[in-house]
């Protein structure tokens, strides 16, 4: 997508530091970085749902991530690998169907295979710390 | 069966034949059409929700499955719609334009080969920003990718429909290189160099020999691309910028007088985007948050707004990329233009390789965060947009924005705004957000919408990308010479796709044999 959140990237400027005048010099550091997205590499010897999760969940739940941010703002754990309230036919109906501000997830992008893997893996949450 | 959307001239009983020929074809786990399954693949973002149905869909896995959908579609004369991952909020998404279409769903077609050498990466439509940031990590390989604002979606497939990152590389669509493709009729062909047996050279001459194709298969529906070259931006020694914000609304011209020139004269190579105050409140916070009156927001709200992020009426972000010394030198003349605009703030920003990067698109970083905006007006949300591009001129902007702003007031949505540069032209992208559970404001989008596409059309500025409800809309509105662009992409359809099975209807192109499907 898109162009509709060009300008809602812009955001991140307001996540960092605090606003110079225009005429202050020289310039101070940068922003301090923003949390690196979550991918495979990360996770390198993640297998099964784990890793399914982690290739086609994590953009969202990850760090930086739209369902991340949006379940904190409803004052849940953000992170689904942190929770131990999920079950497997939930996690699926909201997949498959989508919740709330989240997509449907179709079939052909995540099969039902391995959306079963990857609600097995979440149900047996929590996860603890990323590994 | 009963309920299945249907194209024209199908029965259910033909659409089952259809189905079996693709199970045939691809093995029956790789075809769906089950009720819920066509729901999985309807526009989340739909304004009107009984509109583009699909009737199923299928997921190839290589370039041969894709040729198989392709010959079975030609038996059949059924309607197919194929896309990279389908994350084209705003746009349609998943969804056909024509309902009852045949989804073809590219998701699972994911190598990736790269020349490292070249910085030529070769994909497949499957590869989403974050598969290829993986890629890149694990191999340590030293180049940036050009991410756009919803990095869900696919590399290709975005640079396939014009969509923008905020690097040097951001009109992504320049940095395609040669492409494979299959063509309505079921042959592969491979554009520029890739027409020549092994050229070692595909991914970096982009011309070829003769006519070059490549920008025919962008927004159109004259084939299906399964494979194509991108260049990445090899990752630059430094960075520096600015982020600076102005205070009123009429700051739009200096803004795009003192940056348009910094970018044509190619001092600032970035692609820098103008975006208003609710770029910040939409993603951070709920429109409750700040008051419970319906209509547009206030200038009150507007005050608690910036005061809350220390943010002006505008925003810009602008970013040098590439040497130091270079940078440093382009710092003080990028310095000297954005202080002689006498600017509300200025914040200054600066990386040097080896340091902690700054995790935004202005690095490449892939992203989703930013989609929070759609839950502004909480519910079910989502967005549509109208993106008329624009000289690169401070009053033609001020002109625009004001005739926008004030449809935004009058039809009570709340303004978000921007103005993104290409190197000679603005995309002034007007984003609508939305609550699906509104009724009430959900029976406003298509008017204001329609009233947005007639204000600018009176101005001469037409859209580059569009929404699957108003793709005959917007085609109509390029109408120079009798609509000969329209008619010679008509022909061009016919040519290629003679039984028009390719996504008929796409940016407005229909063929022969479903033209009566134009919407008005």
């Amino acid at each position: 997508m898109s162009k509709f959140v060009s300008l809602a990237i812009a955001s991140f400027a307001l996540m960092g530091c605090a606003a110079a005048l225009a005429q202050d010099k020289p310039p101070p550091p940068g922003p301090p970085p923003m949390p690196k997205p979550l991918t495979l590499v990360d996770r390198p010897n993640a297998t099964g749902g784990e890793k399914l999760y982690v290739e086609h969940c994590a953009m969202c739940h990850g760090p930086n991530g739209m369902g991340q941010g949006l379940l904190a703002r409803e004052g849940k754990q953000p992170d689904l690998e942190k929770r131990g309230d999920l079950r497997k036919p939930y996690i699926v109906f909201a997949a498959r169907h989508g919740i709330g501000n989240m997509p449907a997830i179709p079939p052909g992008e995540v099969s039902d295979a391995d959306l079963n893997a990857i609600a097995d893996y979440l149900a047996a949450g929590p996860h603890g710390e990323a590994k | 069966m009963a309920d299945i959307p249907l194209p024209p001239g199908f029965t259910a009983q033909k659409m089952a034949q259809a189905q079996r020929a693709l199970e045939s074809a691809l093995g029956a786990d790789k075809v769906f059409f089950t009720g819920p399954d066509r729901e999985s693949y309807e526009d989340k973002f739909a304004v009107n929700d009984s509109a583009h149905h699909p009737s199923g869909a299928v997921a190839p896995e290589s370039v041969e499955e894709v040729q198989a959908v392709v010959k079975i579609a030609n038996q059949f004369l059924l309607p197919l719609w194929a896309w990279s991952r389908g994350k084209n909020l705003g746009y349609g998404g998943t969804a056909p334009e024509l309902a009852g279409s045949v989804v073809v769903d590219l998701s699972r077609m994911k190598k990736i080969e790269f020349d490292e050498q070249s910085g030529v990466v070769t994909l497949e439509p499957g590869v989403g920003f974050y598969d290829l940031y993986d890629y890149l990590q694990e191999n340590n390989l030293p180049y940036w990718l050009s991410t756009p604002g919803n990095s869900w979606g696919s590399v290709l497939g975005n640079a396939l429909d014009r969509g923008v990152g905020y690097t040097p590389y951001g009109e992504n669509t320049k940095n395609l290189c040669g492409l494979e493709v299959v063509l309505p009729t079921g042959e592969v062909v491979r554009t520029g160099m890739g027409a020549f047996s092994n050229a070692p050279t595909w991914g970096t001459y982009p011309f070829g020999f003769g006519p070059s194709w490549d920008q025919m298969f962008v927004q159109s529906n004259f084939g299906i691309v399964t494979k194509a070259n991108m260049w990445l931006m090899p990752e630059p020694e430094s960075l520096m910028g600015m982020d600076v914000e102005f205070d009123k609304p009429e700051d739009i011209k200096v803004m795009v007088d003192t940056i348009g020139p910094l970018r044509r004269e190619r001092v600032l190579t970035q692609s820098p985007s103008i975006g208003n105050w609710l770029r910040a409140a939409a993603v951070l916070t709920r429109r409750t948050d700040w008051t419970d009156k319906p209509g547009a927001i206030g200038d009150d709200v507007i005050a608690a707004i910036r005061k809350r992020f220390n943010i002006g009426w505008w925003g810009v972000s602008l970013r040098l990329y590439g040497r130091e010394d270079i940078n440093k030198a382009a710092y003080k003349v990028l310095e000297k233009a954005m202080n002689d605009a006498a600017p509300m703030l200025i914040k200054p920003t600066t990386w040097r390789k080896g340091e902690p990067l700054e995790r935004t698109g202005w690095t490449g970083t892939p992203m989703t965060f930013p989609m929070q905006n759609v839950n502004w007006y909480g519910g079910r949300g989502g967005h549509i947009g109208f993106s008329p591009i624009l000289p690169q001129d401070g009053t033609k902007a001020l002109e625009q924005f004001k005739r926008t702003y004030a449809r935004y007031q009058e039809y009570g949505v709340d303004y978000q705004g921007s103005f993104a540069f290409g190197e000679r032209h603005l995309i002034n992208v007007n984003a609508m957000i939305f609550n699906k559970d509104d009724p009430a404001f959900m029976a406003k989008v298509d008017p204001f919408f329609r009233a947005l596409v007639a204000d600018a059309k009176a101005q001469g500025y037409g859209e580059y990308r569009t929404h699957l409800d108003y793709m005959d809309l917007v085609a109509g509105s390029y109408d120079w010479n009798g609509g000969a662009l329209r008619k010679l992409n008509e022909k061009v359809k016919d040519a290629l796709d003679p039984n028009g099975i390719l996504a008929p209807g796409k940016s407005g192109i229909w063929p022969n044999r479903l033209r009566g499907e134009r919407k008005a």
